[in-house]
């Protein structure tokens, strides 16, 4: 039993890949990105509410 | 319930097991187990995230809340994109570079060992609670609607899930979430598509809609600020935003998801799906309700939803009487809605809706369960068709079961590595401590068991503890914070400001009016403000001595 491995509280060595994006090339565009489109939900969702309202 | 309804329940409970055994076969290393090698890709990790977070009573409650109260929870949500970016931007990379099994190990990296433990004891106690009461929840709600005794109903799904957690790890909760996720949006698609098709011939969508707003159950969006509302567009943004951060980036049931991550970018991936899907899901989830309680404008419902109190109500005279204001209110009602779709101003509406509401809250009065659990289900078990019925009552069932095993699966992480390793068998072997996962997840799953049995008498309870996420989850909050971007603090301070945080989160809890919602933001402003004092006062004195 003595070869069994043992466990280690880190992660087995790995190399950490930090790649890019698979689309607008930088990260800082892709979180650019999501933000707009949920800017753009929140106005969509916004209008909707004002649209079907009742009156005051 | 139909022959073909309990084959397809059960038919879609014993596939989703068998597929999660399956996947996560090979989980015979603590690695696998716990992180599954980290080869998760992204679609898998985005999915599993979003099926962890809408357990069953999200499900059942959300439709029937749009019916009650519109579609103003969405809001809720509006904070998650943004807590999404931040954490793949910070903690992400932080996390996978620091090659932790979970999130608190890296506050020993970051400070010290008591600042570890001090966070590992309030995770295991906040979401302890939380676990049982993913249980109980919709454990309550589908013993009523199956009619099978309550503690079966917590054993199968517990039993259930103690199996493929234990057999599979993060894997094979992963897996089956997915498949859990993709079924949900599926079941919820039909819903919708079927309370539309069962509207009169003569109400078209666009007519069910225009009913929808003129009742004002498509309140989306709230632009007043009132920090004692609950739900608006700032408690939203800020409020949530504090919420999500707190849960996405410091619960470990959520960390671990995206520690799974074959690399940093496809975990940031996975959590940017869940950014991009979440609000318009919930959403569509919402407008459901909406649909719901236009269907019901036509179709007369029952004065309370919950059948086995209508059915004890329903023999006494109060009750009755109150059926007879309630058929008569929903005549005006329907008489009404139908000059709404022909154009017509929506006074009448509205004033006969509120006749309906005034009856169903004197009757809300003598039920002992709360009946908006239970619309959504009444319509599906009333109107939709046989088999489907079975299969969304499937879906409910795992969801529940998708929630809970996400939660016990990282209780019984936190217990093996940060305490179980950390303080009572620092060496051993991989198996040693793989058995020592599997053992503390049937403990976990047991003990999820046995806090449904013993809370299902607390109704105020489960309602308490379903908000006790926010309680803890703004000093963990800021604890992460301050290790991020506060480099000059030290464990001390931060140790101090977590303490701080929690007791000052405690009494706005127990003394103010304040939204839950706020206790995040409040919580994580303390442990900030108690932090950088001490780290600022400690600096000066040593520079002065």
């Amino acid at each position: 039993m003595a070869d069994e491995p043992q466990f280690s509280e880190t992660i087995p060595e790995k190399v950490i890949l930090d790649e890019p994006p698979p689309f607008l090339g930088t990260w800082p565009r892709v979180y650019r990105f999501v933000l707009i489109v949920l800017a753009l939900v929140i106005f969509l969702a916004w209008l909707f509410t004002k649209h079907y309202a009742p009156p005051a | 319930m139909t022959t073909l309804d309990w084959i397809v329940l059960f038919g879609w409970l014993a596939f989703l097991v068998s597929y999660g055994l399956w996947r996560g076969r090979g989980s015979n290393s603590v690695n696998q187990f716990l992180l599954a090698g980290k080869t998760m890709p992204w679609y898998a990790m985005g999915l599993s995230i979003m099926a962890t977070q809408a357990s069953a009573i999200t499900f059942i409650s959300t439709t029937g809340q749009a019916y009650v109260d519109g579609m103003r929870f969405v809001q809720f949500y509006f904070g998650l994109p943004v807590a999404m970016v931040l954490l793949s931007a910070t903690a992400v990379p932080i996390f996978h570079r620091a090659k932790v099994y979970t999130a608190y190990e890296y506050l020993e990296q970051r400070f010290d060992s008591k600042t570890r433990s001090l966070v590992t004891i309030i995770f295991l106690i906040g979401r302890g609670l939380g676990a049982g009461i993913a249980l109980a929840a919709p454990s309550i709600v589908m013993s009523v609607v199956l009619g099978w005794p309550y503690y079966m109903t917590t054993i199968i799904m517990g039993g259930l899930i103690i199996l493929y957690t234990t057999m599979g790890g993060i894997k094979a909760v992963t897996y089956a979430d997915v498949q859990q996720m993709m079924m949900i949006m599926g079941a919820l698609i039909l819903a919708l598509v079927i309370a539309i098709w069962k509207l009169p011939h003569d109400v078209s969508f666009l007519d069910a809609v225009k009913i929808a707003g003129a009742a004002g159950r498509l309140n989306a969006v709230d632009t007043h600020f009132n920090l004692n509302d609950r739900y608006n567009l700032w408690s939203g943004l800020i409020g949530s935003t504090f919420l999500m951060l707190a849960y996405f980036g410091t619960d470990q049931s959520q960390v671990q998801r995206y520690l799974t991550g074959k690399s940093i970018g496809q975990s940031r991936l996975g959590l940017l799906l869940n950014a991009m899907a979440k609000v318009p899901i919930q959403f569509f989830i919402l407008f459901i309700g909406a649909m719901v309680f236009v269907f019901f404008v036509f179709e007369r419902p029952p004065l309370l939803f919950q059948p086995v109190e209508l059915k004890r109500l329903e023999q006494t005279a109060q009750f009755r009487a109150l059926e007879g204001r309630y058929r008569q209110a929903l005549d005006q009602r329907e008489t009404a809605a139908r000059k709404v779709k022909d154009g017509g101003p929506g006074d009448d509406f509205r004033a006969a809706q509120q006749r309906v509401n005034a009856v169903r809250d004197e009757a809300g009065k003598l039920s002992q369960d709360s009946d908006t659990n239970y619309i959504f289900l009444s319509f599906v078990t009333r109107y939709l068709p046989r088999g489907l019925v079975g299969l969304i009552l499937g879906v409910i069932f795992t969801a529940a079961m998708s929630a809970s095993s996400g939660e016990i699966n990282s209780l019984a992480t936190v217990t093996m590595i940060d305490v179980y390793q950390r303080h009572f068998h620092r060496q051993g072997s991989d198996r040693h401590f793989l058995l020592a996962s599997r053992v503390a997840t049937v403990f976990w799953g047991i003990y999820a068991v046995a806090f449904a049995n013993f809370a299902q008498g607390f109704g105020a309870l489960i309602e308490a503890v379903n908000q006790v996420g926010s309680l803890f989850y703004g000093s963990m909050l800021g604890v992460f914070v301050v290790a991020f971007f506060m480099k000059r603090a030290g464990g001390t301070a931060a140790f101090w400001g977590v303490l701080a945080g929690q007791a000052t989160t405690f009494a706005v809890a127990r003394f103010t009016p304040i939204a839950y919602l706020w206790y995040n933001l409040i919580g994580c402003v303390v442990v900030l403000v108690v932090a950088w004092t001490i780290t600022t006062v400690s600096r000066r004195s040593s520079l002065v001595a």
